[in-house]
């Protein structure tokens, strides 16, 4: 797994944006807030939270709906919603590309986009100071069926060429947990029992939040250095190197690269 | 000045070690924006950006530079009439944020006889005399202790441009504004008027050096620029004016 790459606060005209990139999706946040909100949508105790996803082509559908619907819940948990009553925070999450083979993977297309969705609105918060209780992560995983007997370890946050490499995908588990290590979120889909989900979430958890038995540095996520795949009867090796931290580690490091741009001025003086 | 600042992240408690210890005059710590109190002694924040602690205030708060202005009493802000109703107009500090009402009265010399007249889009210098989370917030143009009105009231002429919020703190803070205001004022004459709220409004007279300060102060301001490039730059504005 690669990092996502971030670029933050760079809309002018909105209060927070941020553009994400990871696995060839690519997504453009921007929040405003808090803002004047319409009588009706107004709830006299805490904000209200408007999120629109805009697909990457054509206009929404039900499928935006639905993923708009599962953001709401996620994000209502962690935004301080009572620190500002009677107002709107408005999150726009526009998909700019989609990987090629984002069609072709058979898995649920909406769950593979999801912890992408997340972490562009989580950016985009961060980046608008809307004030929150924690912060979130999220991960996909994906688990291939296996023929035979020999076992297909589970994929962690697999690109678009991964699912379609490691076909027929059984089922895709979506986790998002915030930052003190509870679990916000869970979407599966596909056929799996439940020590199957449970592997699926600890492995998601040592992702997202990090292993605490373990040294910062010295995560593993993957056993072993590389992971066998089983894909049309040949075995291919690929290499988990790639990426050591925790998805936490890297959005403390987002964090601190925009708080030193923010303090340039004053290390100048 | 600390050579990294703690980065802050949404959730993350602040160590008791980290607070200021409260060995001044005053005993109650003061949490400034961006942190939370839960009982007994839980400090957390609640956005991301760095710690910024005062000993002597016994104060703590989180530095961010992003966001929307959201009113404090006390802040100095430019406000843009929006309309005026039977006892106060209507301002708007931020766009798209409900109204902060400014009362008629509250101008120098203002009485029930004569009332300042505002147009729409007029633009006020004023504090905010009360910002509750449950009522519109209230502005006000004089000093309620002398009801002189100490610089506060209609803008006039000059233009208005776009800081960040950081910015505007920056130029507002006691220790006093920036090289590059001081170093063209000793130049040209021009009148800056700050708002907390992100605005900075500059009257120099003409069109020209108007519009090259404005832009001056945006570049400060989006450049990160310190002190010898403000000079720098303030050189090569006056070029231009």
């Amino acid at each position: 797994m690669i990092e996502p790459t971030v670029t933050l606060t760079h809309l002018h005209r909105a209060d927070g944006s941020a553009t994400y990139t990871h696995n060839g999706y690519s997504i453009i946040g921007a929040v405003n807030g808090p803002i004047e909100v319409q009588r009706r949508d107004e709830l006299p105790e805490e904000a209200a939270i408007e999120v629109n996803v805009r697909p990457s082509i054509g206009v929404g559908s039900p499928r935006e709906r639905h993923q708009e619907t599962l953001l709401h819940n996620t994000l209502r948990s962690i935004i301080l919603t009572r620190t500002l009553p009677r107002a709107l925070i408005q999150i726009t999450l526009q998909v700019r590309t989609l990987p090629l083979e984002d069609g072709t993977t058979g898995v649920n297309s909406s769950l593979t986009l999801l912890p992408h969705l997340l972490h562009t609105a989580l950016l985009a918060l961060l980046s608008a100071s809307i004030p929150m209780r924690t912060t979130l992560t999220a991960v996909l995983i994906a688990q291939p069926s296996s023929p035979a007997k020999n076992i297909v370890p589970s994929l962690l946050s697999p690109s678009a060429h991964d699912l379609v490499r490691s076909k027929p995908v059984r089922a895709v588990h979506v986790f998002a947990f915030a930052g003190d290590g509870r679990m916000l979120l869970n979407e599966s889909d596909g056929r799996f029992s439940f020590e199957e989900w449970n592997e699926a979430c600890r492995m998601a958890e040592v992702v997202c939040c990090g292993e605490e038995e373990e040294e910062e540095e010295e995560e593993e996520e993957k056993d072993g250095g590389g992971v066998e795949l089983e894909a049309e009867g040949e075995a291919m090796d690929v290499d988990a190197q790639a990426q050591k931290e925790s998805l936490d580690l890297w959005l403390r490091s987002v964090v601190r690269r925009k708080v030193e741009g923010e303090q340039r001025w004053r290390r100048a003086t | 000045m600390a050579a990294s600042p703690a980065v802050l992240l949404p959730g993350d408690d602040i160590a008791p070690g980290s607070l200021p210890k409260g060995t001044g005059k005053k005993k109650t710590l003061t949490l400034g924006p961006g942190l939370r109190h839960t009982p007994p002694d839980t400090v957390t924040a609640t956005v991301a950006g760095a710690l910024l602690t005062d000993n002597k205030k016994n104060a703590a708060s989180v530095d961010y530079n992003s966001g929307r202005y959201l009113p404090f009493a006390g802040d100095l802000v430019i406000a843009t009439v929006n309309g005026s109703a039977a006892e106060n107009f209507n301002c708007l500090l931020t766009p798209n944020t409900p109204p902060a009402t400014l009362p008629h009265l509250a101008f120098e010399g203002a009485t029930k006889k004569t009332r300042p007249q505002l147009p729409p889009n007029s633009l006020v210098y004023c504090r905010v005399a009360n910002a509750g989370k449950h009522l519109p917030s209230e502005l006000t143009c004089v000093d309620p202790s002398t009801g002189k009105g100490e610089g506060l009231g209609l803008l006039k002429g000059g233009m208005l441009f776009k800081v960040s919020l950081g910015m505007a703190r920056r130029m507002l803070a006691a220790k006093g504004g920036i090289t590059l205001l001081d170093t063209m004022g000793a130049k040209v004459g021009f009148e800056v008027t700050i708002g907390r709220n992100g605005l900075v409004h500059v009257d120099a007279g003409n069109v020209k050096t108007t519009l090259a300060i404005g832009q001056a102060i945006q570049e400060v301001d989006t450049a990160g620029i310190e002190e010898e490039g403000q000079r720098k730059l303030a050189v090569a504005t006056l070029k231009n004016c």
